[in-house]
């Protein structure tokens, strides 16, 4: 336990000194927050294009309105943002050469990959807190007025889903780990909002778990609670094979 | 004295090529032992196969006399290394990487900035402490990692050539770094191609050539280099 404790710290150290982390933090944030307001604005000046991508959720307006679109662009955008930060954290150990030093120390290697994890689904979390945060402030501004029972539900979900974002973005970890690089983690979240898009264009609604999250928070269908849980399988998979990886790593080639 | 390192029939393959081929080789205490070889030899694959950064095919590595698979975690807080690149995130100060590299040692938190101050001071990188690593040239980057490496005062120290990127003046502080650790009783393995320098240093040169050990060399033979060449060409000759 206190050998985890010393990963967590130095994960954090690295993570909070990080351009990387900090441009993440901001694009998922700012970036979400100002691409949903971007279209909310284009909405309501009656734009074709988007009225059109926005569909049914075109009729709503208020908290549901900005609520639903910003759960679209986090399930989207959001998974790419933390897919790349998880890809990142990975990687770097392998693109800037330090992983030799994550060799023969007192601490296994898979309570480091263990502490990168922790501090990543951290720092989802709180940002995830600082976007559904940021999204109020954003609704007050547009004069919706202080959110009631039923828009407070809807913040709460957009919390919920981005947590579940981030974590779907797992298995870039193992990705990475096994590519020994960024880009097979990157690649792999690419794969993981494809597939995840493309669940919900089909219509396999909460059985497909990449997308269950998103089709529950936007309520586009009933999604059962074994049904949301159900995604949560592929992180935590992802999770042990990614601890497995670290625990076996070998650096032949 | 049991030895701080000891590989026996170690060997490893890459493909068809065998980089490594039943290498023997053993590390004292209060020994400085050379790795030397031309590029390619083998000795950074011999040195990840020590510190357990990849498995061999046949043989047994142990530390302290205990088999690589068996040690217990903490030991190695007792071991330092620096292979191919030093410990230096570029987003971290330099004392914030010296900070994280002596708590992932298990150094009691107590103790760490004092150690710090002195490695800092050992190395001579007083006038880089909040610089940013990223920032620091190639050699002073080196002198980071060797700082990294050596401030928890390992008993088994791996170097795999050390002094790349070191200033001739970088180079004397590793030298005297290294060799006050040996006084202190640690054994130092060291990998290099610079046979001038091993000569100051090494109590004991082993030559590496194709994977294999082909001999050792007397550190206080006058003409290093030409016996250095003398045994490569005589293994080159009889593995034709």
């Amino acid at each position: 336990m206190n050998t985890l404790r010393i990963a967590l710290a130095a994960e954090a150290r690295k993570a909070a000194a990080s351009r990387v982390f900090r441009t993440v933090t901001l694009l998922l944030i700012v970036g979400i927050a100002v691409l949903a307001g971007g279209l909310l604005f284009a909405a309501r000046a009656g734009n074709e294009e988007i009225l059109a991508k926005l569909g049914a959720l075109a009729d709503e307006t208020g908290w549901p309105l900005l609520t639903n679109i910003v759960m679209q662009v986090t399930s989207a955008g959001g998974l790419a943002a933390f897919g790349i930060a998880l890809s990142w954290i990975f990687g770097r150990e392998f693109v800037d050469g330090t992983i030799t030093s994550l060799f023969a120390l007192p601490i296994r290697r898979s309570t480091i990959a263990s502490a990168k994890l922790i501090i990543y689904l951290a720092w989802s979390a709180l940002t995830a807190a600082a976007l559904t945060l940021t999204v109020g402030l954003l609704g007050l501004i547009l004069g919706y007025g202080p959110p009631d029972r039923a828009a407070a539900a809807l913040l709460g979900q957009l919390f919920v889903l981005t947590v579940f974002t981030a974590l779907l973005a797992v298995p870039a970890a193992w990705a990475t780990t096994l590519g020994r690089g960024l880009l097979p983690g990157i690649a792999t979240t690419i794969g993981i909002v494809v597939i995840a898009q493309v669940g919900v264009v089909a219509g396999i609604g909460g059985w497909m778990p990449l997308a269950a999250p998103a089709i529950w928070a936007m309520r586009l269908e009933p999604v059962s609670t074994v049904q949301l849980l159900l995604s949560l399988i592929i992180p935590a998979f992802c999770w042990l094979a990614t601890t497995r990886a670290w625990s076996r790593l070998e650096l032949d080639r | 004295m049991t030895a701080r390192l000891k590989a026996h029939g170690l060997s490893r393959s890459f493909g068809t090529t065998r980089a490594v081929d039943e290498v023997t080789l053993v590390v004292a205490p209060g020994q400085v032992h050379a790795l030397v070889g031309l590029n390619g030899a083998g000795k950074s694959t011999l040195m990840r196969l020590l510190l357990g950064m990849i498995r061999p095919d046949q043989g047994t590595v142990s530390v302290a006399g205990t088999p690589l698979d068996r040690l217990p975690a903490e030991h190695w807080s007792r071991v330092g290394h620096v292979i191919e690149a030093p410990f230096a995130y570029p987003e971290l100060s330099v004392r914030a990487n010296l900070e994280m590299a002596a708590r992932l040692h298990l150094v009691n938190p107590s103790l760490i900035p004092t150690m710090v101050d002195q490695a800092v001071s050992e190395l001579q990188l007083n006038a880089y402490t909040h610089v940013l690593s990223r920032r620091l040239s190639q050699g002073n980057r080196q002198r980071l990692g060797l700082a990294a490496a050596l401030q928890h005062h390992p008993e088994l120290i791996v170097l795999d050539e050390p002094s790349n990127a070191l200033d001739p003046a970088g180079v004397i502080l590793l030298r005297e770094a290294i060799l006050r650790r040996r006084d202190a009783g640690a054994g130092i393995l060291v990998s290099s191609h610079h046979l001038d320098e091993v000569a100051r240093i090494a109590d004991r040169i082993t030559v590496m050539n194709h994977g294999r050990l082909i001999g050792t060399l007397d550190p206080h033979t006058t003409d290093l280099e030409h016996a250095f060449f003398t045994a490569v060409h005589a293994d080159d000759q009889a593995h034709r």
